[in-house]
């Protein structure tokens, strides 16, 4: 899940429009970018797609830290693909966002000054090769299970960007699963890369769902808004029924002493992630915050002058075009 | 994916070992340019940047493996694409020192991309009639990305040549850096003149005139000046003699494969 | 042993999906370039889209899986490279279904040249695109890359919708 507790804002609009709204949620229409909606939509839809938008683009840094060394020609290739993907994501979320009237540019400075936030999952540094497949099964996977949902969200240009990003999503999350096959079934040392790298993602894997939000006002307002539409907890309980099999299909542990099979609840019981250590990482306080968010600050201040040389080239063309009229 | 089962030499026999030196050139120069064309994801001066530079990264990363894919079929040796990248020594690399130049600023970046595509672009156009017909397919191949990656490179020169002040200075600047290494490019050695002679490439020198040609368009559009220096001063990449860069680069990129020998990945 | 008509063959790959963009099928997109049976073993000839394109792999084992299931038990498949991959291969149907995904279909004929000249540049881009959604020509590029290398970012100023266009090759 890219997109971590989000607070809906207030809304002071007029209550016959408001009930209006939400009967047309309520109905299963879509809101698209020219109708009206509730100022308090607008602003918690910004800041839930802003927050999904910037992950993808923070997200390029973990799995960017390999491309240079990954192993075959064709890993790389797949792997550069992956992070070109998950540039055109942001690139989508960004355009959607601006259909509620904030630009790309004022997204990227509450970015870069902490006013917003990404996911705390990118946080996390990427120490072996093995990390690229725990990344693309665990992370993509957990970003479906999340994303999936959302192809029914009530605003239209998010619903239809979701569809076309949970393809691409899947296609990612079995891409990394190949990677993890080859490990677990390689050499002693890969394998032992490969447990390695489950027992460090899996618990900020689960990490992505958010604590607890079943009894959070927040959480209430956007699900009836249907900008949000499963709690965290029954996301967080459906990436672990399916991810369970598939760590033992590579005959790799999970992390847990107490997992075990429900019958009653048809789910497996787990233990929670360390909430904790969430908070402190969501602070600032992660071990690779400050170098995730310092590589993009410092890719957009290097990257000032040459967005400078385009516009003034761009004026300047528009004039010798008028000139030439 | 079977392998092609025609003839990839086509030519004398003893033309093989030539043959195969040229081909990693390609492949080498496509391989190393994509390695740094890749340093930048996620680093670049807006997400456009960030997304076209990993694009193309990606399609000469591709255009590496057929050309090494070909060379190791000439070889006939049983290597492999992926053993010619990940077990040469430097001095078994035949790209041009050009390409494995670090980057420099994302200005420097571009003005190589440049140089290199409208030379990469007039070697393959000629190439994608080459009678041999398994350089001829590649070449086409590649030459649909490398004309799009060269219309783009050339409107970046133009518009940040052509920008404000300072982009215009950075792109000077890089222009500047980067001649000297450019003349390697159609300095012609005996693999070169064997490739020649039997009809598979074309002159370098002919190749140097369109080039130039392209050039001086773009550079006076972008109001940047042609540097008077001489452009081949550092030469010596296609035989193997490389900058202090280029193993450092090795380093990185072919350290899963040293450090775990015989591993599948 | 199964050994089908290459007509009924090709019916089959018709049902292989894109892996990237699964609405169009691998013989929609112009991407199987022969089908033949050369005694008893099966040959087809698949081309890569982009040099690059980390999904040819995939659509290789896609393709193996349809044809195993269907019952073909000697097969081969062959990478053609030429002629080299061009989007005027892809069919009318697909177009349609590009377009109902949100994807504008490729403008044929428009593929870079690496000759772009001063004027072209001074003249901007004198592509129109129309938005997948509402259908007006009223858009804008945003990114000459999207997600995939075969797509760019444009975003339409009537309906305000964010699309993908799928560009001439
Ligand atoms: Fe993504
Ligand atoms: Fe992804
Ligand atoms: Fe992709
Ligand atoms: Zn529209």
């Amino acid at each position: 899940m890219y997109a971590q507790m989000i607070k809906s804002e207030s809304s002071n609009d007029d209550p016959q429009a408001l009930a209006e709204f939400q009967a047309r949620i309520d109905r299963g229409e879509r809101i698209e970018p020219k109708e009206w909606m509730p100022e308090g939509y607008r602003k918690t839809l910004i800041r839930q797609i802003g927050q999904h938008a910037h992950s993808e683009i923070v997200g390029q840094l973990p799995e960017g830290n390999w491309i240079t060394r990954a192993p075959t020609l064709e890993r790389k290739q797949i792997l550069l693909a992956k992070v070109q993907d998950e540039a055109g994501h942001g690139l989508y979320l960004y355009s959607a966002c601006e259909t509620l009237g904030v630009t790309r540019d004022e997204l990227f400075e509450k970015l870069h000054s902490g006013a917003m936030k990404y996911s705390s999952i990118f946080n996390y540094p990427t120490l072996t090769w093995a990390d690229m497949g725990a990344i693309g099964w665990l992370v993509d996977g957990a970003a479906i299970m999340n994303q999936v949902p959302l192809q029914r969200t009530s605003y239209g240009p998010y619903a239809r960007a979701m569809v076309r990003i949970c393809k691409e999503e899947s296609f990612h999350q079995r891409q990394g699963y190949s990677i993890m096959m080859k490990m677990a079934q390689g050499t002693p040392a890969q394998k032992e890369m490969a447990q390695d790298a489950l027992n460090r993602f899996w618990y900020p894997s689960l990490m992505m769902f958010g604590p607890s939000d079943a009894e959070s006002v927040h959480s209430t307002q956007n699900m009836a808004w249907k900008i949000k539409i499963n709690t965290n907890d029954e996301l967080r309980q459906r990436f672990v029924n399916e991810t369970v099999p598939q760590a033992e299909y590579l005959g790799l542990t999970v992390p847990d002493e107490h997992l075990r099979w429900n019958d009653d609840k048809q789910g497996y019981d787990f233990s929670e992630p360390d909430w904790d250590e969430f908070f402190e990482v969501l602070k600032g306080n992660g071990p690779c915050n400050e170098e995730r968010l310092g590589a993009r600050r410092k890719a957009w201040d290097d990257g000032q002058w040459f967005r400078e040389g385009l516009s003034a080239y761009a004026d300047k063309q528009a004039a010798r075009r008028t000139a030439a009229e | 994916m079977a392998l092609d089962g025609r003839d990839p030499v086509q030519i004398d026999d003893a033309l093989r070992p030539a043959l195969f030196d040229w081909l990693c050139r390609l492949g080498d120069n496509a391989l190393i340019l994509g390695h740094r064309t890749s340093e930048w994801c996620g680093h670049g001066p807006a997400l456009e940047e960030d997304i076209a530079l990993a694009n193309t990264a990606l399609d000469l990363i591709g255009h590496c493996q057929m050309w090494l894919g070909l060379a190791a079929e000439v070889e006939g040796q049983g290597r492999t694409a992926d053993q010619l990248a990940y077990l040469r020594d430097a001095m078994a690399f035949r790209n041009v020192k050009l390409v494995e130049l670090p980057n420099g600023d994302i200005g420097q970046t571009i003005m190589r991309e440049f140089l290199f595509d409208a030379f990469h672009f007039e070697l393959l156009t000629a190439l994608s009639t080459s009678p041999n017909t398994r350089v001829a397919e590649i070449a086409a191949k590649a030459l649909k990305e490398v004309a799009y990656q060269l219309d783009r490179a050339s409107d970046l020169v133009v518009r940040l040549g052509d920008g404000t002040e300072e982009s215009h200075a950075r792109m000077q600047a890089a222009l500047d850096h980067l001649w000297p290494y450019t003349g390697e490019m159609f300095t012609a050695d005996a693999v070169d003149t064997a490739m020649t002679e039997a009809g598979i490439a074309p002159d370098l020198s002919d190749l140097h005139t369109r080039w130039t040609a392209t050039v001086k368009d773009i550079l006076d559009e972008a109001t940047l000046t042609l540097p008077e220096r001489r452009f081949d001063v550092h030469t010596g990449g296609k035989q193997g003699r490389h900058t202090e860069h280029l193993g450092y680069l090795l380093a990185e990129m072919q350290f899963l494969q040293r450090a775990y020998p015989g591993a599948e990945w | 042993m199964v050994t089908a008509s290459t007509d009924q063959i090709w019916e089959w790959l018709a049902e292989v999906p894109d892996p990237e963009i699964p609405v169009v099928s691998v013989t929609e997109l112009g991407i199987i370039r022969d089908v033949r049976w050369d005694d008893d073993t099966l040959r087809v000839a698949v081309t890569p889209t982009y040099s690059g394109c980390p999904a040819t792999a995939v659509i290789d084992m896609m393709v193996e899986d349809k044809l195993r299931e269907k019952g073909i038990e000697k097969l081969a498949l062959e990478r053609r490279l030429s002629p080299p991959w061009t989007t005027d291969w892809i069919t009318d149907s697909a177009r349609d279904k590009l377009r109902a995904y949100g994807i504008a279909p490729p403008v044929n004929g428009t593929a870079s040249d690496g000759r772009m000249s001063r004027a072209a540049r001074l003249a901007g881009s004198n592509l129109t695109i129309e938005c997948p959604r509402c259908g007006s020509t009223h858009t804008d590029k945003v990114s000459q890359f999207g997600s995939t290398p075969c797509k760019a970012a444009y975003v339409c100023r009537d309906c305000l919708e964010p699309f993908d266009y799928f560009k001439c090759h």
